[in-house]
């Protein structure tokens, strides 16, 4: 891949800004470079080309002198993120210094972060789902937070769009409340796992498990190599099967010849203006400078993701906005929303001890939400639904540690495979609460002196009624299929553990109750777009990054066509 | 002469026809009885001394390496000079000589001077005594955890240590680190041992 033009300080004038270079800003980026713009990207971390920079890609545990374990200097730097469980050493360079980017709990929240090119697009779960009306006209129907401006019919070709490029595998079943992506071959359920599908779907009606869809390649696709089955995403592939901003947006958007990158890019805020009456560019610090430059450009596309994004806005104050860019309704922090996470059941499985399988698979399986449909049962207990993502392997030599024994006997038993065991984990939908929100906080700044957000959200009845029915379903659900010491649970873990944020600067019909229209536009300064997680209506329970690429890539369009009429 | 001294040696004979390195890798094993065949980061030399018998007899040479052939010992040394910090480390000090000052109790000696009988006595009692490991979803536990106690905690890091090595991951287990597929339903026996990765 060629390498990324990085010498934005020559030139300090584009035709557009896109802030942040994560799963929509890379978006943002490909598609507005495509359409001919010449287009800086703001990154506040370091630059990370794609294979160059996976320095772990392929290692095996006895190369590395701690076997991915981490030093206490490494741990220090994580007191917030390193409570997901998923840092290590072999990743712990793609997850943001806590220390460095603090931010406040008013009520406990985990936030990861990756600050550096590709942000969180190199560690995500990459499982993809379209969402359907059921989600978009979900608020509009019972009454929760605001209508969407948008259903399915209008986002659907944007679907249809990221998925041809992105490479979506996955398995088409018709299902009305999760449709179908254009898809690539589907990966494999294994021998437990076909089993505990049949017993499910015989014995539930209207339930269904599949194959998880996900965004990695099971064929080669412009010039990317499909998945090898290693499960070390993680670490950056080095055949660039999963996607990832630095594997396939942003070599696409550099591709054009349009494309800058400036790293170190704090972005302090959007400079509005107060004659034109729209946003004029971008204020950043330089990251190892200090130095403070303005960025020009017609059009900005603010994708730093969710929080970060609301933070730059609310930082983004004038006369016309004097409490954040786009705050005319007072909605810009409120509404957060993320997914329940680590509730559901677990159990072993017997009859199939002389079966195992080949490859480490970096997806599980899928059951779509069955609660609560336009046709089919209705709960009592609370409104809109759930899914569950799981799967099924056999245990390894770590169970060992339970096991009363000691000795070569043990030993040389641990070599073998253990039982079969299999487990299924909830996501819930969060509904919109006014009161769930962030703020700016002027008493804790960051390295650079900026205000930095304190974070004040929690679950409420309807998720917790939600999260209830999702692990006693699951419980029996496992029961009824036929595993044996089946183990329910529930984490409780604090909001933030989905690693879904959503909303704080909503999209709505409406001016007055929201941040956004029904094209990603701010409210009152419409050259100004926000594509990512920040802009979420409603939370699903469907996990959210696919819908983050079509509606960028909608905008992007929306944005084009309005710069060539001359309306922006 | 006890039953471990016995094994020691009928291994011994066996491993004269196995070739010159298992006969090196016993000598040195012999030796330790007396002084560390290695220099510790981090342990004091009785501490360390603790170590490397937990970790033989935990996980004993048989057909396939035993802990301290591929070296369990010294890696968890390695950790806990560079992973641990100071109070990690302080813990770990306290919590070898209680485990050490118990064995004493009991059994007259410190671990590594029991014999074969008494440390598995000693282990039996740990076994039965010790709270077990939550199960794990994704890399994180579900359900409450209370603390497993030195005797599971360190368990749980040779077995860590001891299957992470060069040689288990790679000779012994099943190795395999760029599949190209993904077979969901396969006959074990194709593939024999636990896959190592």
């Amino acid at each position: 891949m060629a390498n990324f033009n990085i010498d934005a300080d020559k030139n300090l004038t584009y035709d557009a800004i896109v802030i942040g270079s994560g799963i929509s800003g890379g978006w943002a980026a490909k598609e507005l470079c495509e359409a001919g713009l010449k287009t800086l990207v703001l990154e506040r971390g370091r630059i990370v080309e794609h294979v160059v920079d996976y320095p772990t890609m392929t290692l095996d545990p006895w190369e590395h002198e701690l076997r991915g374990g981490l030093t206490p200097e490494q741990k220090a730097k994580h007191p917030k993120g390193g409570r997901s469980g998923f840092i290590g050493a072999f990743n712990e360079h793609f997850h943001a210094n806590d220390l460095e980017n603090p931010y406040t709990e008013v009520k406990p929240f985990m936030w990861v972060r990756a600050h550096q090119m590709g942000g969180r697009s190199l560690l995500w779960g990459k499982q993809t789902y379209r969402w359907s009306d059921l989600d978009f006209e979900a608020n509009a129907k019972d009454g929760h937070g605001v209508d969407w401006p948008i259903r399915y019919k209008d986002i659907e070709p944007w679907y249809t769009h990221v998925e041809k490029f992105a490479g979506i595998s996955g398995e088409a079943l018709g299902l009305p409340q999760l449709p179908d992506s254009h898809f690539l071959p589907p990966m494999e359920l294994n021998c437990v796992e076909k089993h505990v599908k049949e017993r499910i779907e015989k014995d539930f009606k209207g339930r269904n498990m599949i194959i998880g869809r996900v965004a990695h390649l099971t064929e080669p696709l412009n010039g990317r190599g499909k998945c090898q089955f290693r499960n070390r995403c993680d670490r950056g592939c080095p055949y660039g099967a999963y996607f990832s901003s630095n594997a396939v947006t942003l070599p696409a958007a550099n591709a054009t010849g349009n494309l800058t990158i400036r790293p170190f890019s704090i972005v302090q805020s959007v400079v509005y203006d107060e004659q034109k009456g729209k946003a004029s560019g971008v204020r950043i610090i330089d990251a190892e400078t200090s130095e403070e430059i303005v960025y020009k450009a017609k059009i900005i596309f603010v994708n730093a993701s969710t929080l970060s994004t609301t933070q730059i806005l609310l930082n983004s104050t004038s006369s016309r906005f004097p409490n954040g860019l786009g705050n005319d309704s007072g909605e810009l922090g409120h509404n957060l929303m993320d997914h329940t996470y680590r509730v559901g059941a677990m159990g072993t499985v017997e009859g199939f001890e002389d079966q195992y399988y080949k490859g480490r698979r970096p997806n599980g399986i899928y059951i779509p939400r069955y609660v609560n449909l336009k046709d089919g049962p209705q709960s009592d207990k609370f409104v809109r639904g759930f899914g569950f993502q799981g799967g099924g392997g056999r245990s390894g030599w770590g169970a060992g540690s339970n096991q009363e024994a000691f000795g070569g006997d043990f030993k040389d038993g641990l070599m073998k495979p253990g039982p079969w065991e299999f487990f299924i984990t909830g996501f819930s939908e969060c509904l919109p609460y006014h009161e769930n929100q962030v703020y700016l906080n002027k008493d804790v700044l960051d390295k650079w002196g900026q205000p930095t957000l304190s974070i004040d959200a929690e679950w409420k009845a309807n998720e917790l009624a939600l999260n209830d029915q999702a692990r006693q379903d699951a419980k029996e659900m496992l029961e009824r299929a036929g595993l044996k010491d089946v183990m329910e649970f529930d984490n409780k873990h604090e909001m933030g553990y989905g690693i879904h944020e959503m909303g704080t600067a909503r999209m709505g019909r409406d001016p007055k109750t929201s941040v956004l229209n029904g094209n990603n536009q701010v409210h009152g300064c419409e050259n100004v777009f926000v594509t990512d997680g920040a802009c979420m209506t409603s939370s699903s329970c469907v996990n959210p990054s696919l819908t983050y690429m079509a509606l960028t890539a909608r905008a992007a369009n929306h944005a084009v066509s309005e710069l060539k009429k001359l309306n922006l | 002469m006890n039953r471990r001294d016995a094994l020691k040696k009928s291994a011994l004979a066996l491993g004269a026809a196995a070739g010159a390195p298992t006969l090196l890798g016993l000598l040195q094993s012999c030796a330790q009885q007396d002084r560390l065949t290695w220099t510790p980061r981090f342990l004091g030399e009785d501490h360390a001394r603790f170590l490397s018998s937990f970790v033989d007899f935990l996980l004993p040479k048989t057909e396939t390496p035993g802990g301290l052939d591929v070296k369990a010992d010294i890696f968890i040394d390695l950790m806990y000079a560079k992973t641990y910090d100071e109070a990690g480390q302080k813990q770990v000090v306290d919590q070898i000589e209680k485990f050490n000052a118990d064995c004493k109790e009991k059994y007259g000696k410190v671990f590594a001077e029991l014999s074969a009988q008494d440390k598995a006595a000693c282990f039996k009692e740990h076994e039965a005594n010790s709270p077990k490991f939550p199960k794990k979803v994704w890399g994180g536990d579900v359900g409450p955890r209370e603390p497993v106690g030195f005797y599971r905690g360190l368990k749980s890091t040779v077995l860590w240590a001891y299957f992470s090595s060069e040689e288990i991951g790679k000779n012994v287990l099943s190795y395999d680190p760029i599949p190209g597929e993904y077979r969901g339903c396969m006959p074990l026996s194709e593939v024999g041992n636990t896959w190592s990765l």
